[in-house]
């Protein structure tokens, strides 16, 4: 594997997107977009689909999309339809829209009425609680995904394929696990780092671990300098914003963000390869859009804080995002309980990063150092 | 609990507030009858709307004292009350309290206590009213009864979810969760089978645990035929709108839809609408509309504004612009018809599962045309609610369509239904003028 230099040391060169899209459907492969947050990453791959996650993108010329989306929805809705509208999600085959919030379940609603792309248009529903119930009907959720996936690829899958498949994405996400557990000794700042856990979103499991392993080979004996925070949130963008905490001297231990830390998955327990997937994303790390309760994300932030000697949680949210803002409150008392300070940050992933936030980030990081 | 607590209770909820309530009822039903319009367009008053009055403050009277006496339950407006009357509860919709407050004009002071607390401005109004009104106590209906237990459904929107997880750790009492998967054209086997299993594995165990009695079938099935009753008399209280003039208009129904939100289920609920068909029945047959001289009629689409009700009656009235109905309200009478007593909870889970709000934007754009043509509308009012995503998200798409391809004239209103902060009225104002004269109305 080949390296290019970083700022400070060398990270594995990690192949785009384009380049990784383009490189799996020469292998006759198909493209899925996918937006967030939770999906069945094994049973895309089981079906020859290479999941591709659209956290936006930053940049995209949200005018196409304020056709269709009222401007209280978030960045993140409407960049991802600004994206497929411009013609950039062109090259995919299959358009997920998870029903992640009442957002994202309106835009799924619009693309399968009215826009009708190109692309074959798959929602999925997760449920928002954690019962036997709830395992039991994702399961069949999954299932029914199977089915349309079985329509668009001609494939007839195996349990033990999907099986196979499972294992091979437990893999890379034992992997994931690894990383965060090391980042502190991982010689990467926080932008390569992210470069890197990011790098699921798009590549195919067995390229995502080659990746990782190379880079857990870069560990340090002593624990990286900076003031230790995490941050809790939907997507570390703009990206401008892991470079402005390194540079104030901050020091992200570990995260919360939807598109990284909340995708660290726990194996599930079942014999049956679809309730396996169903327990392995209900039983996640606590998330706002599966509706976990306030302690339990209060109870995994003030664990994760003090298991990482985290001094502060920075709180940072794409405006309108409905789900995280509920939270917020009493999850800020719980830390101040526990002796946590915490900063809101709102911003609009289309915006660069303003002053404003800076010296509000500079200001927290000062208070908590 | 002591038996002369329990003696006081009864004298004060069922003897003396009500005996108050109906004095005053009679009171109310006199000024009507001798009302005069203010204005030539204004016509008289509906006199239902003293019992109205009557049995949402006999409801909140009730809230003050049940504290303790009665299990109480906070249920999402869309949520399966049923078992949970089935079991004596008293039900309070945090919705409906929200909104009695913007109609009143409290709502600020309470957004504010919410807001302070540090709740973004952001997130819903109603769940911000609520979410003050728990904190600081605060409330026009004077006090608000503790829950027990709380029960939200998805079926009207995600935010009611993220917002009942906030009530259950400010109260620290159960929340049972009945999920609706979202539905596009026809809801697959595994989904009503996953709602009607959450009804019986989930909520009724955990609402008997609660309550401390024992879920009767027969009592449940009672209330669900009252519940069918009440929705078919609804839906034809609504219907009637499709005459000409509409005896009735969206604003009478906002404020006259609070007992088949919250008193569903109850036999009261059933006279009282059949008062109120047989009055309206009495209006088409002499001719009485909403308002005189009726020359164009509108479909409203989403929430009501609650803190304008009033004056956008008045606005529109003077124009001789009439909503005879909308979606909204259409809302809690279309699946009546659906409403199986011999299928129980399978039934109760596909009616949970099947509300507008928890349709695909093609079903609602399919509604409205339907509508537009029953009622004889001659545009669409689409209110783009900045607090409800999941009704305002396709009105963009949904209002192309019935101008381009329907040939329906629609106009999109910015506003949000409790917060009159997210609301310009010049700006409303100068839109509503501009469709109106496009509809080709004056106000001469």
């Amino acid at each position: 594997m080949k390296k290019i230099k970083g700022d400070f040391m060398t990270i594995p060169k990690i192949p785009g997107r384009i380049e990784t899209i383009k490189k799996f459907k020469e292998s006759r492969g198909k493209i899925a977009a996918i937006f967030p947050i939770h999906y069945p990453r094994a049973l895309f791959r089981a079906y020859n689909i290479l999941p591709v996650e659209v956290w936006g993108p930053t940049g995209a010329d949200t005018s196409y999309s304020t056709a269709y989306l009222q401007p209280y929805v978030c960045s993140i809705a409407q960049s991802a339809l600004a994206y497929l509208l411009t013609g950039d999600l062109d090259i995919t085959d299959i358009v997920v829209a998870p029903h992640t919030c009442d957002s994202l379940q309106g835009l799924g609603s619009i693309l399968l009425d009215f826009i009708k792309p190109k692309q074959s248009v798959i929602t999925i529903y997760y449920p928002r609680d954690k019962r036997d119930v709830d395992v039991e009907y994702l399961a069949n959720e999954f299932k029914s995904v199977g089915e349309q996936l079985s329509k668009i690829t001609g494939i007839k899958l195996t349990d033990k394929k999907l099986k196979e498949a499972i294992i091979r994405e437990e893999e890379a996400d034992d992997l994931l696990k690894q990383l965060y557990e090391n980042k502190v000794y991982l010689d990467y700042n926080d932008t390569e780092f992210y470069k890197i856990i990011r790098a699921r979103e798009y590549l195919p499991a067995e390229e995502f671990t080659i990746i990782a392993n190379e880079a857990l080979q870069n560990k340090t004996e002593k624990e990286k300098t900076g003031i230790p925070i995490i941050v809790t949130g939907i997507v570390p963008e703009p990206k401008g914003l892991l470079k402005v905490i390194n540079e104030l001297n901050g020091r992200i231990v570990a995260d919360d963000f939807a598109c990284c830390g909340r995708k660290l998955y726990v194996k599930g327990k079942s014999s049956n390869p679809y309730k396996y997937m169903a327990e392995s994303l209900i039983f996640a790390v606590p998330d706002s859009s599966r509706e976990n309760s306030i302690n339990d994300r209060a109870n995994y932030l003030v664990n994760l804080a003090k298991k990482y000697g985290a001094k502060g949680v920075l709180i940072y949210e794409v405006k309108f995002c409905e789900m995280e803002l509920y939270y917020i409150p009493q999850v800020r008392e719980r830390l101040k309980e526990e002796g946590l300070n915490s900063v809101i940050i709102e911003v609009d992933i289309n915006d660069s990063l303003p002053h404003q936030t800076i010296t509000r980030l500079e200001a927290f990081l000062e208070v908590i150092e | 609990m002591s038996l002369i607590s329990e003696i006081k209770y009864r004298l004060t909820v069922d003897v003396v507030g009500p005996s108050y309530l109906k004095w005053e009822r009679r009171k109310m039903t006199k000024a009507i009858e001798t009302f005069k319009p203010k204005n030539d367009y204004s016509a008289p008053p509906l006199k239902i709307s003293a019992w109205t009055k009557e049995l949402i403050s006999k409801h909140y009277f009730r809230g003050r004292y049940v504290e303790g006496h009665e299990p109480v339950a906070w249920v999402t407006s869309g949520g399966p009350v049923e078992p949970l009357k089935a079991l004596g509860y008293f039900v309070i919709y945090p919705e409906n309290h929200a909104a009695l407050s913007g109609a009143r004009h409290a709502q600020l002071e309470l957004m504010g206590e919410a807001e302070d607390a540090g709740y973004s401005r952001d997130i819903c109004s109603y769940a911000r009213t609520d979410i003050g009104a728990a904190l600081s106590g605060k409330t026009p209906v004077g006090k608000l009864p503790k829950p027990d237990l709380l029960v939200a459904c998805s079926n009207i929107c995600q935010t009611v979810l993220y917002w009942y997880r906030v009530l259950e750790k400010h109260f620290n009492v159960p929340l049972v969760i009945i999920d609706t998967p979202f539905v596009y054209d026809e809801a697959p086997p595994h989904v009503i089978e996953y709602v009607q299993k959450q009804l019986e594995n989930e909520l009724i165990p955990t609402a008997e645990r609660v309550a401390k009695k024992s879920f009767s079938e027969k009592k449940f099935k009672q209330v669900v035929q009252y519940s069918k009753e009440a929705s078919e008399l609804w839906l034809e209280v609504l219907n009637t709108g499709k005459n000409r003039p509409t005896p009735i208009s969206i604003f009478d129904q906002f404020i006259h839809m609070a007992p088949i939100v919250e008193m569903r289920g109850d036999a009261i609920t059933i006279d009282y609408y059949g008062a109120m068909l047989k009055e309206l029945n009495e209006r088409v047959k002499n001719g009485i509309g909403a308002i005189n001289n009726e020359k164009k009629r509108l479909l409203w689409d989403n929430l009501p504004i609650w803190y304008k009700l009033r004056s956008f009656a008045e606005d529109l009235g003077k124009y001789g612009v009439t909503l005879p109905a909308s979606t909204y309200t259409y809302a809690w009478g279309e699946l009546a018809p659906m409403i199986d007593i011999d299928r129980g909870m399978e039934s109760m889970a596909r009616i949970y599962t099947y509300p507008i709000l928890n349709r695909s934007t093609g079903h609602k754009l399919d509604t409205m045309r339907s509508m537009v043509k029953d009622f004889s509308m001659d545009g669409v009012i689409l209110h783009s609610d900045r607090s409800c995503k999941p009704y305002s998200i396709g009105q963009m798409s949904q209002r192309s369509k019935l101008m381009d391809e329907f040939g329906v004239p629609a106009l999109l209103l910015e506003a949000d239904h409790n917060d009159p902060r997210a609301f310009s009225d010049e700006q409303a104002a100068q839109r509503m003028e501009s469709f109106i004269e496009m509809l080709g109305v004056d106000d001469e």
